[in-house]
């Protein structure tokens, strides 16, 4: 609307100017033609004035120059007859041309040309009557009648005076034809100018009304945008009339919103009443300003505090700090709730009586509009007499603790004596009997010539020993070391590993036909050094005790048994609740399960060390490495059949078996 | 060659594996140029050229040190530690040779530079096996660093 009014109004302006200049140039145009035709008519009028005077004035001139011919023509008649009815004639006719000259000069009062005229034309007169009245005395008085010449003379002076009144009239006449003339050129000039007029207003009017359609056209189209513009209004008016409609309808409904909002708030102010006696019933409950003064405390924290509540509102919180709490304890506190978070945490107080209470608290801050906390509230539970039992738990702890380290320290010590102990076997017992294999060996040697063949077999008894003892030795030290030794548990490949012994105990099956069986092993997570241990001893075993299998060229070494059979020895595994179990397997000689429990006791032999040597650690070793795994090991046995050692490697060792598949491949 | 030149110094204490040890040696006649160190102390003098070695010279080292590492006075792995980490000796091939094989003694005496690591075997024949073998590779299949390096190195030493 504002725009189209700022459009409009230089428009309306001019339009304005426009019609305002056409009408006052119109009026103008009306008033100059009325001016002209009432001039006409006045100049017309003037004429006719004008040709009557100039009549008036010849009737004036011929009235008098026709009494002073008749005074004159009395005269003479009189002056010739005497008679005195001419007398009175001429009398009446001389007074009468003094009143006709009087009447003629105010006639012709506008004129000087005429007044002159009529100076001469009176003084023509006066002459021509002076002479008739002189001949007219002259007969009165005289009784004579005139002579020729004074005849002539009043001829020639009547003829003067009769000139001289037509050149009067002759004067009127011109005079009244010039009048005529300039009126008739002013007729024809007023004719012009109405003619004119007329064609000009007439040209007015055209383009009166060429402006006044073009300003019909252009208030049109103004009509036009108006009704656009309208439409527009009106559409924006519908609109703004839908927004108002649906915000009251919103408000409407906020209305109804707050009227049901305000039926909650009191269903949810009579449920915070039910609420805070609910929590006041089971907790210790205060309030504080943000400044920690209390503004209200509930019964149980009178109770437990044992201070009324009067004597605690308007009090800082301060009031109950035992002193427990190092400063930084309560700073973080304030810290978290003082910007807007919740803290929850066991403080230790003090009562009026300054004892000692433990509340389990939780401390909400209030936030007002301007998202600060307007006061803080906090919530508690008497948790005294479990911190009074945790500190009892502490300290039996504590003392628990102390003495699990004063035993720790013990077995510590007693592991480094064993350390130190076996360090110094494998330093201080192997150097001795070198020595007495050594020396004894140089006594063969360079005086076995002069030695006696039984001191000679005792010294190869003495050698001999030195050797058992030596691998005694090391193995006793072999098993201290597997105690001690760390576990480094890694994903390994066990047929690898059994691959890799086999290798290894190439010297104690040669020359014998052994058929090795050996499936799929899984992949584990186990120590590989100490697994591979296991192995060797194992397989070890069964090679030593399948030796009186048959041998390589089908003959047996010892008679039993049945010296056909050739060695077997199998490594397997099967899952069994949830984990492997590793086998190895022989046909070897077996034992009998009644002295299956001494199996894996340390120096525990079933076998004499003349049938089959040994020092009776290798197996102990095999059950320190499993255990030390979390497995167990155990084994079946049928005296001349065989024996099956099986064992695991803890439940959770095992590896996805996916990797089993790629050893599969190597095995043979 | 001159009369400092030195093949072997053996670092033992005990008398009957010195005897033992150069028994075998000269059988293998790899005992014509050696000196036997009775401790750890004695073994740094001689390898240092001081006190009783003082008119030794850093330029005639021994091919071979023989280390024991249960020694008086100072221990088999101090006079490692102390040969490896001067730049005049670090260069001369120290075998432990010792009864133990006890990993700890293994992972330090490796750590500290040791050339080799034998455990004496209890069997003599072993044994002698063992010495042979040492005694052939270092004295004969090895090529010593030579002296002059060494001279350098120790010039350069502040």
């Amino acid at each position: 609307m504002k725009f189209s009014e700022q459009v409009d109004a230089p428009i309306e302006a001019n339009l304005r100017r426009r019609v305002a200049g056409g009408f006052i140039l119109a009026t103008l145009m009306t008033v100059l033609l009325g001016f002209l035709s009432w001039r006409s008519a006045q100049l017309a009028a003037d004429d006719a004035d004008w040709v009557a005077h100039t009549y008036t004035v010849m009737d004036a001139i011929e009235l008098m120059s026709r009494h002073v011919a008749a005074a004159e023509s009395s005269a003479r008649t009189f002056s010739m007859t005497g008679q005195d009815s001419w007398l009175t004639q001429y009398e009446t006719a001389s007074s009468t041309v003094a009143q006709d000259e009087d009447a003629l000069r105010s006639l012709t009062a506008d004129n000087p040309n005429q007044q002159r005229r009529l100076d001469v034309l009176e003084a023509q007169v006066r002459s021509a009557l002076k002479l008739a009245e002189t001949i007219v005395a002259k007969r009165s008085q005289l009784h004579a009648a005139p002579g020729a010449s004074e005849v002539l003379q009043i001829e020639r002076l009547m003829n003067v005076v009769l000139v001289a009144g037509q050149e009067m009239r002759a004067e009127e006449v011109q005079l009244l034809s010039r009048r005529t003339q300039k009126t008739k050129a002013g007729r024809r000039f007023t004719g012009f100018v109405i003619v004119v007029g007329i064609f000009v207003g007439a040209g007015l009017l055209a383009l009166a009304r060429l402006a006044i359609n073009h300003e019909l056209d252009v208030s049109a189209q103004g009509r036009e945008e108006l009704k656009i513009s309208n439409a527009s209004l009106e559409q924006r008016v519908e609109q703004r009339t839908t927004a108002l409609q649906s915000e009251i309808t919103e408000r409407r409904q906020a209305e109804d919103a707050a009227n049901e909002s305000l039926a909650t708030s009191e269903a949810a102010l009579k449920d915070l009443a039910d609420q805070k006696f609910a929590l006041d019933q089971h907790a210790i409950v205060a309030v504080t300003d943000v400044q920690g003064t209390i503004t209200y405390v509930n019964d149980k924290f009178c109770a437990i505090s044992q201070y009324s509540e009067d004597e605690l509102i308007g009090q800082n919180h301060r009031i109950l700090n035992s002193g427990h709490h190092p400063k930084e304890f309560f700073q973080q506190m304030y810290h978290i709730i003082a910007n807007g978070g919740v803290w929850h945490g066991e403080i230790q107080n003090r009562t009026k009586d300054g004892s000692i209470y433990w509340v389990d608290t939780t401390i909400v801050p209030f936030i007002g509009a301007d998202g600060k906390p307007q006061q803080y509230v906090a919530i508690r539970a008497d948790v005294t007499e479990r911190k009074l039992a945790e500190k009892e738990i502490q300290e039996l702890n504590d003392d628990l603790e102390l003495r699990v380290a004063e035993r720790t320290a013990q077995l510590e010590t007693a592991n480094k004596e064993l350390e130190a102990f076996s360090y110094s076997v494998s330093h201080d017992l192997r150097a001795p009997l070198r020595h007495i294999g050594g020396f004894s060996k140089l006594l063969v040697e360079e005086f076995g010539s002069s030695l006696d063949p039984n001191a000679k077999h005792y010294v190869e008894r003495i050698q001999s020993g030195t050797q058992k003892m030596g691998v005694l030795v090391d193995e006793l030290l072999n098993l201290a070391r597997v105690g001690r030794h760390a576990l480094s548990l890694q994903p390994t490949r066990l047929n690898s590993i059994v691959a890799e012994v086999i290798a290894i105990l190439q010297p104690d099956s040669q020359g014998r036909q052994i058929e090795w069986a050996i499936a799929d092993l899984p992949a584990v997570e186990c120590d590989p050094v100490l697994v591979k241990q296991v192995f060797q001893n194992l397989l070890s075993n069964a090679l030593k005790f399948t030796r009186p299998r048959a041998d390589a060229d089908g003959s047996a070494r010892t008679g039993t048994p049945a010296p056909t059979l050739h060695a077997v020895i199998e490594v397997s595994h099967k899952e069994e609740v949830g984990q492997s179990v590793f086998m190895v397997r022989d046909n070897g000689v077996g034992f009998s399960m009644k002295y299956v429990d001494k199996l894996f006791g340390v120096f525990q032999r079933l076998h004499s060390a003349e049938e089959f040597e040994g020092t009776g650690i290798g197996l102990v070793t095999v059950q320190r490495i499993v255990q030390k795994h979390g497995g167990r090991v155990w084994a079946e046995a049928v005296p001349g059949k065989g024996a099956t050692f099986y064992f695991t490697l803890g439940v959770e060792k095992q590896v996805e078996s996916k990797s089993s598949g790629a050893t599969a491949g190597g095995q043979s | 060659m001159n009369s400092g030149d030195l093949d072997i110094l053996l670092v033992e204490d005990n008398q009957d594996d010195m005897d033992l040890a150069l028994h075998a040696l000269k059988r293998e006649k790899l005992a014509n140029r050696i000196f036997v160190a009775r401790d750890g102390e004695e073994a740094l003098d001689f390898l240092f050229c001081r006190g009783a070695f003082a008119q030794r010279s850093f330029e005639h080292p021994p091919k071979l040190v023989l280390l024991d590492l249960k020694l008086p006075k100072v221990d088999g792995m101090e006079v490692l530690k102390q040969i490896k980490s001067d730049p005049r000796t670090k260069t001369i091939p120290i075998v432990i040779m010792t009864s133990s094989k006890e990993e700890r003694d293994l992972v330090s005496g490796y750590n500290l530079g040791a050339n080799s690591y034998i455990q004496k075997p209890v069997d003599f024949d072993q044994f002698r096996e063992t010495v042979k073998s040492v005694g052939l590779y270092w004295l004969v299949i090895n090529q010593p660093a030579p002296v002059s390096g060494v001279r350098e190195l120790a010039a350069a030493r502040p």
